[in-house]
């Protein structure tokens, strides 16, 4: 007879989602995902305000990639008002994604190692985001949610020291991630608890709609910023990480990768950094018409879908968020399973409540 | 029977038979006159010293505030960050002590539908019985076939074994009477604990019991004096500290409490000061489960130079460290993970080294019991 537990919101590691869970003994057989627990409206904030206020309020729909996010929206608003940014803006704009993009998976890392108790990798991973957090405070003056990728171009040309400082941190993070790599993943236990734990096949993650990391945990060979290039990013070279297992280490496996390539990304970007302009004027007012852009962001594919109406605030805006998408591989894996990873699942597809609720 | 004060007389009533008076059954009046020796008042100053001072009530708590520290600073040294460092003379060794105080001023909650004599009893039977426990372990010898224990038997090992293995039991009572779904869950993984690990700690106990001939742990640390066990024993040894640390709940093997998945497990309802003697308790177990360690295998007091108690609290310092270590370098396993460790492992692993003991012993008659 399974009793029905409800895993969530006043549980030490379920964040803002309730997830019902029908237990028999210790093994789930069923889950149910409860969202919208601090749903804050923010697509219907985008109507009510002036397209370039919006950016701050974006960043707020996953404050761990702030970011990539700004870039999407921004992205979708060039694209409406066809507007090319300056060549340096770009390059910009592909370091504070990237770091962004660091800093989301040293963050993912942690809470996946925290769901086994394994505290030690939780701190080292925050410690180093500290790091990046550093420098992204250097670039744009705040710490979390930056809102340096502008409508145009970016707010601010990066500051006198940046480029020693970045090679000096990125240099220790790329000794460093070795580091995590003889700490975490070739601990044995934590293999034990990772490896063959939520496998996703190849099939089930397309046809559930499984984005980033996860998907290319599971052997899609995807990723938005070599498939569909933007920005600066069909002029920079990188690998796509693709993992054949789909399981839960696969998946931590697939972001350790990618934090490696990310600093490939930043180190190139940083040194073929052209001259110029950093921001190109932007019309005043959304013209008719709608459009729909996608990027890669930390957490998988975002895409961002506006519809302007000749006045300077959008008609409709729509966020396509990566965990919301993700969420949909946390119901179907989390059945016949044991209730100890429950929580190994959850964070290791990467699902941040903050972008299911937006 | 001659009272050191009269008992007063009860007052005859007129038209009914007088009263007499009460006579106390037999084991109480042999109590009463044992009491007026002189014999009882040394018993009654030894057996105070050893309840309150040591291995009592003030070892206890300087152990647990240290044991607390340590570990914290352990992990904090570990994870690269500083640890306790603001309350106390130095270092912040006083934590334990905040933490306390804090805990007093705490509210002890009730749940509405909980059967609240179990739910109190349950931290209060815990910690009673890790104090129990305390009680046989000999410390180090003060003559000729005496020893510093305040109950001395010839089995001290298997009372000790006994009383461990009720823990399992007072966590399911905990679990049941909290009437919440983690704690029920919590419970049922107590119960599947004791299965992994309760035969493979026996097996390897067997394993020192052969080669010291006794249950006694004086007399087993007594024939350690010319080698310790863990030479003969090393598989033994490894077995039983790892099913003592599946025993006492540390952390890669704290799947009855995994706060990632369960809350606290049986625990999750309590508050205040009946968490407080939950962790106590906790931090008891590891002390007795280093205690235990050091006299089964690690020679217990024997050591040149130094008091024998020092050599004891030495080795189960350095101990209690390798107990809490495993906190900060593992993560935690599963159920079925650490039942299937339990079953086709530790216990070959434990039946080899019995094995291996009976052919020293018998076979080969390298050690003489």
């Amino acid at each position: 007879m399974p009793i029905r537990v409800a895993w969530g919101i006043q549980h030490p590691m379920s964040g803002h989602l309730t997830l019902y869970l029908d237990v028999d003994g210790d093994i789930v057989l069923n889950t149910e995902a409860d969202v919208g627990y601090t749903h804050r409206g923010l697509e219907k904030i985008a109507e009510y305000r002036n397209f370039i206020q919006y950016v701050p309020v974006i960043e707020r729909a996953c404050d761990f990639d702030a970011s990539n996010f700004a870039l999407g929206y921004v992205r979708a608003v060039e694209a409406l008002m066809g507007i090319e940014v300056p060549e340096r803006a770009k390059y910009l704009r592909v370091i504070a994604a990237e770091l962004s993009r660091i800093m989301s998976h040293l963050y993912a890392q942690a809470l996946l190692s925290m769901t086994g108790g394994f505290e030690t990798m939780t701190v080292w991973s925050a410690n180093d985001r500290e790091l990046i957090l550093d420098l992204l405070e250097r670039l744009s003056g705040a710490r979390v949610t930056h809102t340096y990728i502008i409508p145009g171009g970016v707010r601010a040309d990066i500051p006198k020291g940046f480029k020693e400082k970045a090679y000096d941190v990125l240099n220790y993070l790329e000794r460093r991630i070795w580091d995590y790599y003889k700490m975490l993943f070739q601990n044995k236990t934590f293999q034990d608890r990772t490896m063959g734990v939520g496998v996703l096949s190849k099939q089930d993650a397309i046809e559930l709609g499984i984005t980033g990391p996860n998907l290319r945990a599971s052997g899609v060979d995807f990723d938005v910023r070599r498939d569909d290039p933007y920005e600066a990013y069909d002029k920079l070279d990188f690998e796509v990480v693709v993992e054949k297992e789909g399981d839960s280490y696969a998946r931590a496996l697939v972001r350790f990768y990618e934090i490696a390539q990310s600093i490939k990304i930043i180190k190139q970007a940083l040194k073929d950094l052209p001259e110029g302009p950093i921001r190109c004027k932007t019309p005043p007012m959304l013209p008719r018409g709608e459009t729909y852009t996608r990027i890669e962001s930390g957490r998988g594919e975002l895409g961002v879908y506006i519809v302007g109406s000749g006045t300077n605030k959008p008609y409709r805006l729509k966020i396509s968020a990566p965990s919301f998408r993700n969420l949909a591989g946390l119901v179907y894996l989390c059945r016949d399973i044991p209730m100890g990873d429950i929580p190994v699942i959850y964070y290791s597809l990467d699902i941040l409540l903050l972008d299911v609720d937006r | 029977m001659n009272l050191p004060i009269s008992l007063p007389t009860l007052p005859n009533i007129p038209g009914l038979p007088p009263i007499p008076l009460p006579v106390l059954p037999p084991p109480f009046d042999v109590l009463i006159e044992f009491m007026q020796t002189s014999e009882f008042m040394e018993f009654a100053v030894e057996l105070s010293l050893k309840l309150l001072v040591f291995p009592g009530l003030a070892f206890i708590m300087l152990y647990a505030m240290l044991a607390v520290w340590g570990e914290r600073k352990l992990h904090a040294r570990i994870h690269l960050r500083i640890g306790p460092y603001h309350v106390g003379p130095i270092f912040g060794l006083f934590q334990l002590v905040a933490d306390g105080i804090k805990l007093l001023g705490k509210e002890i909650v009730t749940p509405e539908r909980s059967h609240k004599f179990f739910y109190h009893l349950a931290p209060v039977l815990i910690m009673s019985l890790s104090m129990i426990t305390l009680a046989f372990i000999p410390f180090f010898p003060v003559g000729p076939g005496e020893y510093w224990t305040i109950y001395y038997s010839e089995y001290s090992l298997l009372i000790i074994l006994a009383l461990f293995s009720l823990r399992p039991f007072i966590m399911i009572m905990a679990g049941w009477a909290s009437n919440n779904k983690y704690t029920m869950m919590g419970a049922m993984r107590a119960a599947f604990q004791l299965l992994a690990y309760e035969v493979p700690l026996m097996l390897s106990m067997a394993s020192v019991v052969i080669l010291a001939g006794s249950f006694d742990l004086a007399k087993i640390v007594e024939s350690q004096a010319n080698m310790w066990f863990i030479v003969p024993c090393f598989l033994g040894f490894i077995v039983f500290f790892i099913s003592t640390m599946a025993e006492i709940c540390r952390r890669p093997l704290d799947i009855i409490v995994a706060e990632q998945e369960i809350v606290f497990g049986p625990w999750t309802e309590y508050t205040g000061m009946e968490y407080g003697l939950i962790m106590m308790s906790e931090y008891v177990d590891v002390a007795i489960a280093s205690f235990l360690t050091s006299i089964l295998f690690l020679g217990g007091w024997h050591g040149p130079g130094l008091h024998p108690l020092v050599w004891l609290l030495i080795k189960m310092g350095i101990l209690s460290m390798f107990f809490m270590i495993g906190r900060s370098t593992w993560p935690r396993l599963r159920i079925d993970q650490l039942l299937d460790a339990g079953w086709r492992k530790l216990i070959p692993l434990a039946l080899v080294q019995v094995f291996i003991a009976i052919v020293l012993v018998y076979v080969l008659k390298v050690i003489v019991v």
